[in-house]
């Protein structure tokens, strides 16, 4: 049989303990990705020649650059600085998983930085306008009108981006961090069956993306209830009569 | 910085990372025009009347763009081998077979470029002009000449952009396959790295080289962008 049911029930624990591992990372660099990309896309949008040049080169890099080249030259390159061993931040570097992290958050705010700046700039002037005729503050605006219009127009992309969030993490096998396909790892070498493993690590890789995109879907309806009251009676009648 | 790292030669590294680089080329390149073709046939099945087709190809696709590149490179390095092996065992072949590590890396590499190419045509076959199809059918063309010298040259031009945006998607996909022991770029410069402990020039460098083949793809994007629609560019009075 091409799937041993007795090796994937007798190593379950360590599928259980490496997608764990694979989530936290994700978690982890979602956030992280969003402090780094929030500011790039303010920057991208500024009026400032020199803040947007800054964000265009900060994008062009962390899109245009291999995950893995960016987790090396972080988790290799850095140690070399000169001095760097005395610092406190070597008490970050030296691990791994902080490097990973910082790493793949580099490369998810490229793309995300990208994805926030577009939906800022479409949110409709009118109502910005609007709002600020009502006397509302700067931070008031950005508050109560842009976010939840820019979050409506970018959730779209955004449940795209974490999926590849979720891809990206893969790279940490590369510094010795046991993620989910390292459980296979562990797994073929205990009991030499390589393909259990990695099909199951494939069904869980897609239990989760399957998740993320309910969340999102349900995120996005929320989001714009008056969307998917208009469309849905439409759809719902083409379903009954197909 | 010393430039005498970079030599060609016993005393440098530049003629190892030019071979990695040669791989990661002849990697992307190979695996990006199959999966450009496959990605066309997989859209013309998505699109297609036949619906069972039309399920199974949307299936395959959403499992091969919720995957990791490393598990789908590993399935097909690893996969292959066990398949073939349980398809010669009853023909009286016996004993390890080995699968090609590269090509492995460009079916799977492949693989995953249509599927995200199939939804770049899709979109470009759904967007051609009616008017054009239906005056092709009034000149009597037949569906297939339709399809040949109307719908494709449209949804190729339409579809371009997106095509080199996954071709640099796979070229980035690319370093993933020193997982299977292929010595491509990064794992060059991983090599001379750790014999000369100057990592980070020699990640620097091949961070510049991906960056470069980036800027290209840039370039050419904002050329052709101002290139081929020309046509439906407002003459100014």
């Amino acid at each position: 049989m091409i799937m041993d049911v007795e090796t994937l029930v007798a190593n379950l624990p360590l599928l259980w303990a490496g997608a764990l591992k694979t989530l936290e990372l994700m978690i982890y660099t979602l956030a992280g990705g969003f402090l780094i990309a929030l500011p790039v896309a303010f920057a991208r949008n500024s009026r400032a020649a020199g803040q947007r040049a800054f964000a265009h080169a900060f994008i062009f890099v962390f899109r245009g650059a291999p995950l893995l080249v960016i987790i090396y030259l972080l988790y290799y390159g850095l140690p070399q600085i000169p001095g760097i061993k005395e610092t406190p931040v070597w008490l970050l570097i030296e691990r791994p998983m902080p490097v990973a992290v910082f790493a793949l958050s580099l490369n998810s705010a490229g793309f995300l930085a990208e994805i926030i700046a577009g939906a800022l700039r479409n949110v409709p002037a009118g109502e910005v306008e609007a709002a600020r005729a009502f006397g509302l503050g700067r931070l008031q605006v950005l508050w109560r009108i842009v976010a939840p219009n820019a979050a409506r127009l970018g959730i779209r992309a955004y449940g795209n981006e974490v999926v590849f969030v979720l891809k990206g993490t893969a790279v940490v096998n590369f510094i010795s961090i046991t993620d989910l396909i390292g459980a296979t790892n562990q797994i073929y070498f205990n009991t030499f069956d390589r393909i259990t493993p990695l099909l199951a690590a494939g069904v869980i890789y897609l239990v989760v993306v399957f998740v993320i995109l309910t969340v999102i879907r349900r995120i996005e309806r929320r989001l714009t209830p008056w969307v998917y009251a208009r469309i849905e009676p439409a759809m719902r009648a083409r379903e009954a009569r197909a | 910085m010393d430039w005498s790292l970079f030599a060609i030669g016993a005393t440098g590294w530049g003629d190892e990372l030019l071979r990695g680089f040669g791989l990661t080329v002849l990697l992307g390149l190979t695996a990006a025009a199959t999966g450009t073709a496959l990605g066309l046939l997989a859209a013309l099945c998505e699109l297609a009347r036949f619906r069972a087709a039309a399920w199974l190809v949307a299936g395959g696709n959403l499992v091969l763009r919720s995957l990791p590149e490393l598990l789908v490179i590993f399935l097909m390095y690893y996969g292959a081998a066990f398949a073939l092996q349980a398809l010669l065992s009853p023909l009286g072949v016996d004993g390890l077979i080995e699968v090609s590590a590269f090509w492995a890396a460009v079916i799977a590499l492949a693989l995953i470029h249509a599927a995200y190419a199939s939804q770049v045509f899709r979109g470009a076959l759904t967007s051609i002009p009616a008017g054009q199809v239906e005056a092709a059918h009034s000149l009597g063309m037949t569906r297939s000449k339709t399809f040949l010298r109307i719908k494709l040259p449209i949804a190729v031009r339409l579809a371009l952009p997106g095509l080199a945006n996954l071709l640099l998607t796979t070229l980035k996909n690319t370093p993933f396959v020193s997982a299977i022991g292929l010595q491509d770029l990064i794992r060059a410069a991983g090599d001379a790295g750790q014999n000369t402990k100057y990592y980070f020039q020699f990640y620097m460098a091949s961070l510049v080289v991906y960056l470069v083949i980036a800027g290209g793809a840039l370039a050419f994007q904002v050329y052709y962008e101002g290139r081929v629609f020309r046509h439906l560019r407002r003459v100014p009075a």
